[in-house]
């Protein structure tokens, strides 16, 4: 079959740097031009799934030469899902942005955001520590100026304040890469697994690569940068940062730590998942203070990321198909919070809560898209966001340690606090009345969608979980801790 | 973009932070003597890779090592820093165009130095180009000296002429990476892997993406200097 031996995982890094140099040369053109790559991505992702479906996972030899001497790109279907992922909320965006920027936004948005799709393709892809590293930079310059983009002082102290950080993660992890280079003589992660051996060089570059790669995750109390970063951003850029772009470091951690530094040992799992319980707690209680809704919207990242590291100490398949739901179902159910906050703003010129001012009548559907992805944040059935959560619970029992049950239901409540206070407000009256600019259908209909699928990811989870399993990359662990 | 200075009253302020300057001093004393510990513990004989290096130069198309893994057996990794290098002037770009300042008459020496330099940097430029297939050199190094000869130029009050500064000036940009791109799909279409090259090619076809690395390079640096997108003319 001809169609099986296109390599459709390199197309999908391919297509989105010509369509990012196509659109900074044609700038008239940027919208169309843009809309054909994301289009294009999408069906590159397709064809790879398919190819993973029928032939298992896919390791492909740039330049030929294959590791150690060149660099592997390697697929399976953690990679799968996560450029899944990638394509549906990218999709998405790229849609609601058609409506979002004016004609002289847009001109500089595409060129970023395509820019910043190929350094996501690409780096869900890489198999190669040093690569890795050069999407990191590729995919924190991208987001830097994508915040930036907003114009203004806010948007330009916390672009400046994301720049910094995500600087100090890629050198920190950039010393880490050069330190198991030394030791071990490769940069590949299936050279570097089989010849990796505790040592202190080898102690310090697992230090350094966690706490530079938690640092781009924003795991509590590294977040202090998100909040103003990823609220101050427009709002497309927004759900791209909260939905993907956080999730990407959080990638590499998963792979470093199954692949490379499987002997952590309990007492670092177990300290992540502390700093994963204090996340969700910290960021429920500070999204539950907040008057602005974007605020909000990004400190309950804050939390939700705090989720993701309950699975280290539960260390089981389940777990970490666990926190894999929450990453999935998070970046739906943000990515349409964010639109729909979008809309608000778009509509009433601010996004006060208190001044939501029966916006209902007005957004029928962004107040549906915001609790419909509500739903799937507190975790309630059938979402996304119920499986992830109960997938966790199971794995936690399952293990001994029901204690991280209670970050998850206390999670849960202080979500769905937040959500109804909102929901609330778009009912009520309020003395400010909206300045009220009409919305295109576009931008109301894609935050919807976007929340469906948060709920939809609840109802196809034996077809996910199947996915999931390609290439087992979770095949090692043992059952249960 | 104007700062927020906030001049507050600065005694107690200041002399907090001097206290918390102070604390930060031990993590930091700690990181630095447990970092040099694992630097210390290293091997000295190291197991890189410049065997598997050495074994494969002969078929890499290039002699010097440093070009031959950069080019070409970790093209990969070069084809997206050229990404990154475009990415940051895109940045600068969309933050507002380049301030307008009155440039002061440049004197009598930049001037003439300026005529001097600018076509011996350009020579440079084509000798590090050229070199770089066998001994240091290469597209980075000559895409830099090429970028003082702009900015030396700047310096001296030229600016590229508006007609240029539009489509002209973006494909300069994209040149080096966009070739880089051409030749790696045109090679994955021609049945091998992505950044494949055949050997009997590889030198000519290494020298081409350096030529217009090198080009692109040397403009985008230029550009940053700049620190902001040209006026005018950049909508065409």
């Amino acid at each position: 079959m001809l169609a099986l031996d296109i390599p459709w995982g390199v197309m999908a890094i391919i297509l989105p740097l010509a369509g990012a140099m196509s659109c900074f040369l044609w700038p008239r053109c940027a919208l169309p031009l843009g809309l054909v790559t994301a289009l294009a991505i999408v069906i590159c992702v397709a064809g790879l799934g398919w190819q993973l479906l029928e032939q298992g996972a896919q390791r492909y030899a740039v330049g030929g030469w294959g590791a150690p001497l060149g660099i592997d790109l390697y697929a399976d279907g953690l990679t799968l899902l996560m450029l899944m992922m990638t394509a549906v909320v990218g999709l998405g965006i790229s849609i609601y942005s058609c409506g979002y920027f004016n004609q002289d936004r847009a001109r500089h948005f595409w060129p970023l955001w395509m820019f910043l799709w190929a350094a996501l393709n690409a780096l869900f892809l890489s198999a190669d520590i040093f690569n890795l590293y050069v999407t990191l930079e590729l995919l924190g310059l991208a987001a830097v100026a994508l915040v930036a983009l907003a114009g203004g002082a806010d948007a330009l102290t916390g672009a400046m304040r994301y720049l910094l950080v995500s600087l100090l993660g890629s050198l920190c992890y950039l010393l880490g890469v050069a330190l198991l280079y030394h030791s071990f003589g490769s940069v590949d992660i299936a050279t570097l697994a089989e010849r990796v051996e505790s040592s202190p060089a080898v102690w310090a570059a697992m230090g350094l690569m966690i706490t530079g790669l938690l640092l781009k995750t924003a795991l509590f109390p590294l977040h202090f940068w998100l909040p103003s970063a990823h609220a101050s951003a427009p709002a497309p850029v927004s759900a791209l940062l909260s939905a993907l772009v956080v999730k990407a470091s959080f990638y590499i951690l998963l792979r470093l730590w199954l692949e490379i530094f499987p002997f952590a040992g309990a007492a670092l799992a177990q300290l992540l998942g502390l700093l994963g319980a204090a996340a969700v707690l910290w960021g429920g209680l500070q999204a539950l203070r907040q008057t602005r809704l974007k605020m909000l919207i990004a400190y309950s990242t804050v939390a939700q990321l705090g989720y993701l590291f309950l699975a280290f100490p539960l260390a089981s398949i389940t777990g970490w198909t666990g926190a894999l739901y929450v990453l999935l179902s998070h970046a739906a159910a943000k990515t349409a919070m964010f639109m729909a906050a979008g809309n608000i703003l778009y509509f009433g010129g601010h996004d006060r809560i208190v001044d939501l001012d029966r916006v209902v009548q007005h957004l029928p559907l962004t107040i549906t898209a915001f609790a419909l992805a509500g739903i799937s944040i507190m975790g309630l059935p059938p979402s996304g966001g119920f499986i992830a959560k109960w997938l966790l619970l199971e794995a936690a029992i399952r293990s001994g340690q029901w204690w991280w049950g209670i970050a998850l239901i206390l999670g849960g409540l202080l979500s769905a606090a937040w959500v109804f206070k909102v929901v609330g407000y778009a009912f009520t009256r309020s003395e400010v009345p909206h300045e009220a600019r009409a919305v295109p259908a576009a931008m109301e209909w894609t935050a919807l969608l976007m929340a469906v699928v948060a709920i939809l990811l609840g109802l196809f989870v034996p077809w996910l979980l199947a996915l999931m399993e390609i290439g087992l990359p979770f095949g090692g662990e043992g059952s249960a801790g | 973009m104007k700062k927020s200075n906030n001049a507050k009253p600065i005694t107690e302020n200041d002399s907090r932070q001097a206290q918390f300057r102070l604390l930060l001093a031990v993590p930091l004393s700690a990181l630095a003597v447990g970092l040099g510990y694992a630097v210390l513990s290293l091997p000295s004989q190291a197991p890189g890779l410049s065997d598997h290096v050495a074994a494969k130069l002969e078929i890499s198309g290039v002699s010097n090592p440093v070009t031959a893994v950069l080019l070409n057996f970790r093209g990969y990794d070069t084809l997206l820093e050229l990404g990154v290098l475009l990415l940051a002037l895109l940045g600068v770009w969309s933050l507002g165009a380049a301030p307008k300042r009155r440039e002061p008459s440049p004197g009598l020496v930049l001037e003439l130095l300026s005529r001097l330099l600018v076509p011996l940097l350009i020579l440079v430029a084509g000798y590090l180009l050229w070199v770089g297939g066998h001994a240091p050199g290469g597209a980075f190094q000559a895409g830099s000296v090429l970028a003082t000869a702009g900015v030396l130029l700047l310096l001296a009050g030229w600016r590229l002429d508006t007609r240029f500064s539009g489509l002209p000036l973006r494909l300069a940009l994209v040149a080096g990476l966009g070739v880089f791109l051409l030749v790696a799909v045109v090679l994955m279409l021609a049945g091998g892997h992505l950044l494949e090259y055949p050997p009997s090619f590889a030198g000519a076809l290494i020298l081409l993406i350096e030529a217009a690395a090198t080009f692109s390079i040397g403009t985008a640096l230029a550009a940053l200097f700049l620190g902001g997108r040209p006026e005018k003319g950049s909508h065409r």
